[in-house]
């Protein structure tokens, strides 16, 4: 399993039925998680540990580096103080944008390739 | 018998042709040469030295971005799949020209310059390739140069001699930060047809001209970026340096296109001797002191050169003696005539034609001529060289020397002499 988990989000957003019955319940389950109350965006909570996301994070222009950490810091205060930030801090959904996964994608496609190249078998034509 | 017959026409086919030819194919410039060897090179070479770029080192991490992913393949895969084939690719930068080469086995061409041409239309210029692969090498690049007095002393004196222009340096200096938007700006604006040449090497004419015609169908044919014509201008510095050896560069430039003179001026004065073990004809080389060496650096660019004796040796006082004798040798080399003139020519001549045995040669002496369209052939250049006699010799060396000399110190600054002090 990649550093992103296992996803069924392509294939409920192929059928427009389905994403139609599914978003709501989306919608509703990301703000039930209590992140955004936190501050942090869902890309925050990649596991880190992960050596493709650490990759990942080196490739972050230095504001959103920034950012991320301003982010942690917030959030962290947050939890020694056992309460969300006030309602009006709380991050927007339309801000919570998947900075980092096409970062990860990138890395993910590049072993990809990379292990493809190590295995390979030359066929003289 | 017949096959003696057939090797001979082979070798009257091969006299006849002794040279490049250069044609035109779609905008780009294409010249090759077969002379029968076991591998092929194929180099493309873009104006898009030091001389036209936009901001200081912009040229220098271009050149290191070269091979890195395009539209077609990833950069490692342009890694994998060239070492499949066998092949070399490597870039270069002069002032003028960046060259992005490939060398391999005869019949692989139709990769070859696929993969450079894909870098030319479609490179992608990924800001995590800039920070990752490309910026350890100009770093690197960068420090190598600067620890090397005798680049550091070429590289101020072209800053002294043509200011900007041929003046910036074709390293990047750490005190400009360069983004890739700025890379990829510079390279949509140089990467174009008119601004292309391609240089074959055991490669067939015909073969590389449809080759490139084919893959350079999707490059750009706006116009290239405008330069000012370069003047010279003349000037002292002196740069403290320690840990190498003791440097002085003694210069003097002109404008114009490349004149013959001057490769007989860089022949008779170079000491560097024809035989092992013996010093040589050069008026230098008998009377500088052990532990120094001088060299004749001889640069000539499509509007301007700059001629100069390089000086270096491990103490002050001893470069201070060399740079004196080596200065009286250059002023007084202007009644220079018969036999030593003669002599001259002759080595002058021999370096010019020997310079295209090899695959760089090939490649350097095409560069200064196939933009301009002027004739490549070696006879011109040898003709030119026979045609300098005693009075046009003279004349141009006394018209070079009167101008503003170029000075560079670079070492122990305190020891090390001033121009005056050396007779300049």
């Amino acid at each position: 399993m990649n550093a992103l988990g296992p996803s069924l989000a392509p294939y409920i957003r192929s059928s427009r039925t389905l994403s139609k019955w599914v978003k709501p319940i989306s919608v509703w389950y990301a703000n039930l998680m209590g992140y955004r109350k936190m501050g942090l965006k869902y890309d925050d909570l990649l596991i880190e540990e992960h050596p493709d996301v650490q990759r990942a994070l080196t490739r972050l222009t230095p504001r959103e580096a920034y950012e991320r950490a301003y982010r942690f810091k917030v959030a962290s205060q947050c939890s020694v103080l056992h309460k969300p930030l006030p309602k009006e801090e709380w991050l927007a959904s339309s801000e919570d944008v998947r900075y980092l996964k096409p970062h990860v994608l990138d890395v993910i496609k590049e072993n990809e390739e990379r292990a493809a190249w190590d295995e390979m078998t030359v066929q003289r034509k | 018998m017949l096959a003696a017959r057939a090797s001979a026409a082979r070798n009257a086919s091969r006299i006849a042709r002794n040279f490049a030819t250069v044609v035109d194919t779609a905008g780009v410039k294409v010249a090759a040469v077969d002379n029968g060897q076991p591998t092929s090179a194929v180099t493309f070479l873009i104006k898009a030295g030091s001389r036209y770029e936009t901001k200081p080192g912009v040229a220098h991490a271009l050149k290191n971005f070269a091979f890195k992913s395009t539209a077609k393949r990833s950069a490692l895969g342009t890694v994998r799949e060239s070492e499949l084939y066998g092949g070399v690719l490597s870039s270069s930068l002069s002032r003028e020209h960046l060259a992005l080469t490939a060398e391999f086995l005869r019949g692989d061409e139709p990769f070859f310059v696929d993969l450079i041409s894909s870098f030319i239309t479609s490179g992608k210029y990924l800001r995590h390739e800039y920070d990752e692969y490309v910026v350890p090498v100009v770093e690197a690049e960068s420090q190598a140069a600067s620890s090397d007095s005798a680049t550091l002393a070429v590289e101020a004196a072209h800053a002294l001699a043509f200011r900007s222009g041929l003046g910036s340096s074709i390293f990047a200096s750490p005190h400009h930060a360069i983004t890739t938007e700025e890379i990829k700006s510079y390279a949509s604006s140089v990467f174009s047809k008119g601004n292309i040449a391609v240089v074959g090497t055991g490669i067939d004419q015909s073969t590389l001209a449809k080759l490139v015609e084919k893959s350079l169908a999707s490059a750009a044919s706006s116009v290239a970026p405008a330069t000012s014509p370069s003047s010279y201008f003349g000037g002292e510095t002196r740069i403290q340096s320690h840990g190498g050896l003791q440097t002085v560069f003694i210069g003097f430039g002109t404008t114009g296109p490349a004149d013959p003179a001057l490769s007989v001026l860089s022949a008779y004065l170079s000491p560097q001797p024809s035989v092992k073990w013996s010093q040589g004809l050069s008026p230098i080389s008998t009377s500088i002191p052990a532990g120094t060496s001088v060299q004749t650096v001889l640069l000539p660019y499509s509007d301007a050169t700059l001629f100069g004796l390089l000086v270096q040796g491990s103490t002050a006082q001893g470069v201070k003696e060399a740079a004196t004798v080596a200065t009286k040798a250059l002023k007084e080399s202007a009644g220079v005539k018969g036999d030593e003139l003669q002599t001259a020519i002759a080595k002058a001549k021999f370096s010019a034609a020997s310079a295209l045995d090899g695959r760089e040669g090939i490649v350097n002496t095409l560069a200064a001529k196939i933009f301009s369209g002027s004739e490549t052939s070696i006879e011109s250049t040898i003709l030119a060289l026979d045609k300098v006699d005693a009075a046009a010799f003279s004349k141009v060396v006394s018209s070079i020397v009167k101008g503003k000399p170029t000075y560079v110190a670079v070492g122990d600054i305190h020891a090390l002499p001033f121009s005056d002090e050396i007779g300049l």
